[in-house]
């Protein structure tokens, strides 16, 4: 089988800070691959690499490789296109200065496509798949900013699923939703599986323990151990780190 | 105590060549603005001294004209600096990298022209009007009543320079300072979350980093326009001054001066009252 993402001896610094201390894993397609750690272990970073917005913190170095369906993402020479390979949600909801509509049409528009029809159709898929659709169906020319917290959060979700990115990466994607949206969203999760891989980064160790197929722990910028999510969560791990994160009794 | 230590420790690690970026560049603009002024007396000096007869211009002692040929000047060179302090600020701030020299450079003299209060930029115009002023008085004892009328442009051509050059002085460092605070007030996450979707940079400027700043870009217009006024407030004052002959009687040369003053002032104070309106309404 081939992988999805291959990353070797992965290195990154802030200045003299180091944030990831030569990390090596592989992501194989379409598996829902989810990192858990505590604060600082460098999971947010990871993300970052891999669409190479890091490149916008100056101070930031990276060695070491990774590589998206075997080719390396640093000689890809349109980043904006490889950015849209790949799907990012941050933790927290970011407001773009567009309607709920231009939200969602703005990266497939940034890709040249103009089809109204088309866009019409993009927009209501995506919203549908965030679990927003029915909210907002009536109102998609008002800002986005205007939503509820976690209505904005599910607005960057279906922003993010707009360019129909082979990865997809959410950054802790529930912080500001609430319990039944969250499982609402776990399930169209699941379902994207068939068509992309997911990472999903998540602070709610129970989380990955339901979605996830395999699951990496990160600590201090260190890959501790990365194995299925059921090895990860038996009583048995290969790491002692490991088994007391997950049982809530680290630190 | 431990500040103290802080402070050795950080002083002992700075390397020369950081200590050279720390001190050397932005100390820069002591020089070239001193040498610019240093340049500047020459001409000033010299004009001081010659009255060249073949150079008399006759212009309109008329004040309503010179209201507006003042206005013209101040509106026209000040938009103009507006837009190319916006242009620069744009190219500093989403080009050119923090550490780039060029940037360091402008941004150092940019922060000492700002610093200068605006009536010194209005005594710098009026002692270049004053020096030139000979040459453009109006032919002694002409009365206002023999005027052709109002020939607002007519001007001449050094003087316009210089003022337009003290305008754009004036002006462009507040633009560019404000501008580049308005550009900055766009957080990050923003711009990362455009990119994130794949857009360029072009496509996150319009489409995302202008339409957030464009209220405080307005307001900085405003700041910078006002900054303007204020200082034609001082040379409109000084021309009515100059060209009422002194036969119009002192009272009412003295009212036209307050009364143009004053006029430039309220519109000054107007623009600042504006600019603090957006600023609050944007930020809250
Ligand atoms: N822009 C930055 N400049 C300097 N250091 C940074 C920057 N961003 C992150 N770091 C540092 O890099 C390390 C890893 O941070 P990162 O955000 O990747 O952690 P994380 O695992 O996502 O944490 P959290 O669970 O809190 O989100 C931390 O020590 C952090 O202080
Ligand atoms: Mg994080």
């Amino acid at each position: 089988m081939e992988n999805k993402i291959e990353i070797s001896d992965l290195r990154v610094h802030y200045g003299d800070t180091p944030a990831l201390n030569g990390i090596s894993f592989d992501v194989h397609p379409n598996e829902i691959l989810s990192i858990i750690g505590p604060a600082q272990s460098g999971k947010t970073t990871f993300l970052k690499v891999i669409n190479r917005t890091l490149e916008f913190t100056p101070e930031a170095t990276v060695e070491g490789s990774v590589k998206l369906d075997g080719v390396d993402i640093r000689t890809i020479g349109d980043v904006y296109g490889l950015r849209r390979r790949i799907g990012m949600v941050l933790p927290l909801p970011v407001g773009l200065p567009l309607s709920i509509y231009d939200n969602v049409a703005f990266a497939p528009r940034a890709a040249g496509l103009r089809t109204k029809s088309e866009l019409d159709e993009i927009v209501e898929r995506c919203l549908q798949q965030a679990a927003l659709w029915d909210e907002v169906k009536d109102r998609l020319d008002t800002l986005g900013t205007k939503l509820s917290g976690g209505q904005q959060q599910r607005l960057t979700i279906a922003r993010a699923l707009s360019h129909q990115p082979e990865v997809l990466c959410l950054d802790e994607f529930s912080i500001a939703i609430d319990p039944v949206t969250t499982m609402r969203i776990e399930e169209v999760l699941k379902t994207l599986q068939k068509e992309m891989t997911i990472l999903l980064v998540t602070n709610l160790v129970q989380q990955a323990k339901r979605l996830a197929n395999r699951t990496a722990f990160f600590l201090n910028g260190d890959l501790i151990e990365i194995d299925t999510t059921d090895v990860i969560f038996s009583d048995n791990p290969a790491n002692q780190a490991t088994y007391d994160y997950v049982n809530g009794t680290f630190g | 105590m431990n500040l103290y230590k802080n402070f050795y420790v950080m002083n002992a690690m700075s390397t020369r060549a950081e200590r050279k970026q720390k001190i050397v560049l932005p100390s820069t603009p002591f020089f070239t603005l001193g040498i610019a002024a240093g340049i500047a007396v020459i001409p000033i000096s010299n004009a001081l001294k010659k009255t060249d007869a073949t150079n008399i211009q006759v212009v309109s002692p008329n004040a309503l004209s010179m209201l507006l040929n003042d206005l013209y000047i101040v509106l026209s060179v000040s938009l103009l600096a507006i837009l190319l302090g916006i242009v620069c600020a744009f190219y500093l701030e989403e080009w050119l990298p923090k550490t780039n020299w060029v940037r360091r450079f402008i941004e150092s003299h940019v922060a000492v022209l700002t610093g200068i209060p605006s009536v010194l930029y209005g005594i710098l115009a009026i002692s270049i009007f004053l020096s030139y002023a000979g040459t453009l008085k109006v032919i002694n004892g002409a009365p206002a009543a023999q005027d052709t009328g109002a020939r607002p442009f007519q001007r001449h051509t050094t003087l316009f320079l210089g003022e337009g050059l003290i305008f754009i002085l004036m002006v462009m460092p507040v633009t560019i300072k404000t501008t580049q605070e308005a550009l900055r007030s766009v957080a990050t996450p923003v711009r990362e979350a455009a990119y994130a979707l794949g857009a360029s940079q072009w496509q996150v400027l319009t489409r995302h980093v202008v339409p957030i700043a464009f209220t405080r870009m307005l307001a900085a217009g405003c700041r910078a326009m006002a900054r303007a006024f204020a200082t034609a407030a001082l040379l409109i004052g000084t021309y009515i001054w100059h060209y009422t002959a002194e036969t119009d009687g002192m009272s009412s040369r003295f009212l036209l001066f307050l009364g143009a003053a004053l006029f430039l002032s309220v519109c000054s104070s107007t623009l600042v009252e504006i600019h603090a309106s957006i600023y609050n309404s944007d930020s809250a």
